[in-house]
């Protein structure tokens, strides 16, 4: 869902990332509910931070994803909404 | 009486804290959101004082009907005048998770002038890492004393009653006054630096952890292992709840023994035969189940595990509207609906949770097994297709246990597509807990105060039903033809309900009773063909209903009725508790009374069209 949308070059959702990648947030978009874009927030989500995709399990089931120390698992309804763009590996 | 209040976000510690501090054993689990009630108890060493332990919260600001609940609560209890102090979580490993939160509680405490006090709890966790944290610091810069705690080692507890104590004795405080006026953005901005600032530097999550998410989560490996798990689940239930569901069987039948023949009046004696130990006895022998599945479940929970299920299942059962935070509720439910009841608390999205409810019921239990087997040896021929390699009856069987779980399904399916309900909804945003060790006592005085809980509330209507039905089966005359009862005559009166299924007035009566538990069906129906004992020798009774004439359409229509019946006290009883509706029970049973009815009028018929 949401890849190549009208973001710029190097975005891309959330949701796009394999297991090791890593990412600094860059914005929600507009798909994703305003109380839901203050949850995320809440939850570590913040534009800014880094997170990594730590699991991607097959068959499009929810991916696990690591901001600082804790561990969160989303689905495409949220992760596709989160625009991000990749960093080099460590 | 002063009252303190304890708020945290889920998985902070907040369940086991709450037990550290009142000696009182609330459940705790490693699974977000698991606190649904508001429990309270005093404090062990300063009993004048009650610790009152809110549901956890990410924020201040719900975003579902739930949470609103929950926030709702929090402000009565900051205009509650004996509410004199707030102790306020945080899990000190996940400060960036918990410090907006933090400020936002600070913030509206100050407002109502109550004491705060910061706990910053896992210090065990940080300790074995060699990690510091400046708290010291940022108690400066919140205007709040944050205390290092840990609530599984009890260390900081004496530091942390005594402040509660020095707290008392000044009733209004006038900290953090600075904050009142800050509106939320200023508030998650400072709450960000804050966390920069002050979170813990450092890497606490383990490799193993990884580790184990990468087999459990592993495409095959992982899928192995969760049927594997599920299996365990399962076994479990024949190898430790059977026995202990036959020991109480075998104690009752014992005690009754020795009780009956003691009881000189007749009337009392049948009564204490019949009502007591037969009736209650039925209810009985669903308790073993009901703790060793909330046992089970809680083990999961508690292990981290039941993240990881519910995120394998998330993606099939988001097709029918559920979550994958349903599974486990409704794979109870194949065993039993109660303990899936009571596990669906922890679904955070109060319409998944609805759904998941809704589905529950129609999973094949096991009181409806008896129900099947009989109607099945008495219906269904005991031949084979396919050179031997698939028998009839084996395939009913199969067949009437996938009915039930398709039309859970079905009915979730359609009712999520009809029912736009945002508010009430959540999306799929799971926090994954480590795996642990379990904490086996709290598990265990958890599944004892489950069934506990099972035998007090469903117990009285149950015992109500159970006289009910002694009474109508016993009189005019004395329980000696239940035929000539008041119950057999009810039956004659409800025949015409079930005369389009091609049942005569004694099936209406084993239906009737059937409430009680579904398997009540088989002996009720043993006594009105005259055989004793039919629950546990049903061929007697098979060879009479076969020679009864019933057709076999009748047969599986009445299979078809009960796949779907709710007629389950004590599922309506604990749902109705549970889902704090009773509305929601009284409209299921409804529901699924007239569904029911429905399809198994429609499959008499057909099976009448191609004439079996
Ligand atoms: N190491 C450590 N684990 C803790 C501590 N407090 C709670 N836990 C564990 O964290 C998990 C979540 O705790 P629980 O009390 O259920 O959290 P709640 O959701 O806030 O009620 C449980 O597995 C606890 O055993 C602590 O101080 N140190």
């Amino acid at each position: 869902m949401l890849e190549g949308t009208d973001v710029k070059n190097s975005s891309t959702s959330l949701w796009s990332l394999r297991a090791g990648e890593r990412c600094r947030i860059e914005s929600f978009d507009d798909k994703l509910a305003e109380r839901y874009r203050i949850r995320m927030m809440e939850l570590g989500f913040h534009p800014g931070e880094t997170v990594s995709c730590v699991q991607s399990p097959a068959l499009g089931a929810p991916k696990v994803y690591r901001v600082s120390n804790t561990m969160f698992s989303l689905d495409d309804e949220v992760a596709a909404h989160i625009v991000v763009s990749l960093l080099p590996h460590e | 009486m002063s009252k303190i209040v304890l708020i945290g976000s889920p998985n902070s510690g907040k369940s086991l804290l709450f037990n550290r501090l009142t000696g009182l054993h609330q459940k705790v689990a490693n699974f977000p959101g698991i606190t649904v009630d508001v429990s309270s108890g005093s404090l062990q060493s300063l009993p004048e004082i009650t610790l009152v332990d809110f549901p956890g919260t990410y924020s201040l600001q719900p975003i579902s009907g739930d949470e609103q609940v929950a926030v709702k609560f929090f402000t009565q209890a900051l205009d509650d005048p004996n509410v004199t102090q707030v102790l306020c979580l945080i899990d000190v490993t996940r400060l960036e998770k918990s410090l907006y939160f933090t400020l936002q509680v600070i913030r509206e405490s100050a407002r109502h002038g109550k004491h705060v006090t910061v706990l910053a709890n896992m210090m065990d966790v940080l300790e074995k890492h060699h990690i510091q944290v400046d708290l010291a610091g940022l108690s400066a810069q919140i205007k709040a004393p944050v205390l290092p705690v840990s609530a599984r080692t009890g260390s900081g507890i004496d530091a942390l009653l005594a402040r509660l104590k020095a707290n008392q004795l000044q009733p209004r405080s006038k900290a953090a006054a600075a904050l009142t006026d800050t509106p939320d953005e200023l508030l998650r901005g400072t709450a960000l630096q804050l966390a920069r600032r002050f979170g813990p530097k450092g890497d606490i999550l383990i490799k193993s952890q990884a580790r184990l998410d990468d087999f459990f989560l592993h495409t095959t490996l992982g899928g192995l292992a969760f049927f594997g798990i599920m299996y365990l689940l399962f076994q479990s239930i024949f190898t430790w709840a059977a026995p202990a569901m036959d020991a109480v069987e075998a104690l009752l039948g014992a005690l009754s023994n020795i009780v009956v023949p003691a009881i000189p009046n007749q009337m009392a004696r049948d009564f204490t035969a019949d009502a007591i130990f037969s009736g209650i006895g039925a209810f009985l022998v669903f308790v073993p189940q009901i703790f060793v599945l909330t046992f089970i479940i809680g083990i999961l929970e508690d292990s981290g595990y039941m993240a990881r299920a519910a995120l394998i299942c998330h993606k099939p059962l988001r097709l029918f509207g559920l979550t994958g935070k349903s599974f486990i509720p409704m794979l109870s439910g194949v065993a039993c609906a109660i303990p899936g009841i009571y596990a669906a608390r922890s679904i955070d999205s109060p319409k998944k949770r609805l759904l998941t409810y809704m589905a529950i019921p129609l999973m094949p239990c096991s009181a409806r097994l008896p129900v099947y087997t009989l109607l099945i040896a008495a219906f269904i021929p005991q031949t084979t297709a396919l050179g031997g390699l698939v028998g009839m009856q084996g395939l009913a069987m199969f067949l009437i246990y996938f009915f039930g779980m398709a039309c859970g399904l079905l009915v979730t399916g359609l009712v999520s597509r009809f029912r736009e309900d945002h508010f009430t909804d959540l999306p799929f945003v799971l926090e994954m807990p480590p795996y642990r060790m379990p904490a086996w006592q709290p598990l265990l005085r958890n599944a004892w105060n489950r069934s506990k809980h099972f035998v007090t509330k469903a117990g009285k209507i149950i015992f109500g039903v159970t006289v009910i039905i002694w009474v109508l089966g016993y009189f005019p005359n004395g329980g000696a033809d239940l035929n000539a009862s008041w119950l057999g005559h009810l039956g004659h009166v409800v025949e015409p309900i079930f005369a389009p299924l091609g049942l005569d007035w004694r099936y209406g009566v084993a239906v009737l009773t059937s409430f009680l538990a579904r398997e009540v069906f088989v002996g009720t129906l043993g006594t009105m063909f005259g055989i004793e004992g039919a629950e546990e020798n049903m061929v007697p009774l098979v060879a009479q209903i076969q020679a009864s004439g019933l057709s076999v359409g009748s047969g599986l229509a009445l299979l078809v009725f009960f796949a779907i019946a709710l007629m389950c006290v004590s599922t309506l009883a604990i749902l109705s508790r549970e889902a704090q509706s009773t509305k929601l029970a009284v409209n299921l049973f409804a529901a699924y009374g007239v569904l029911a009815y429905g399809l198994a009028i429609l499959v008499y018929n057909l099976a009448g069209l191609v004439g079996v």
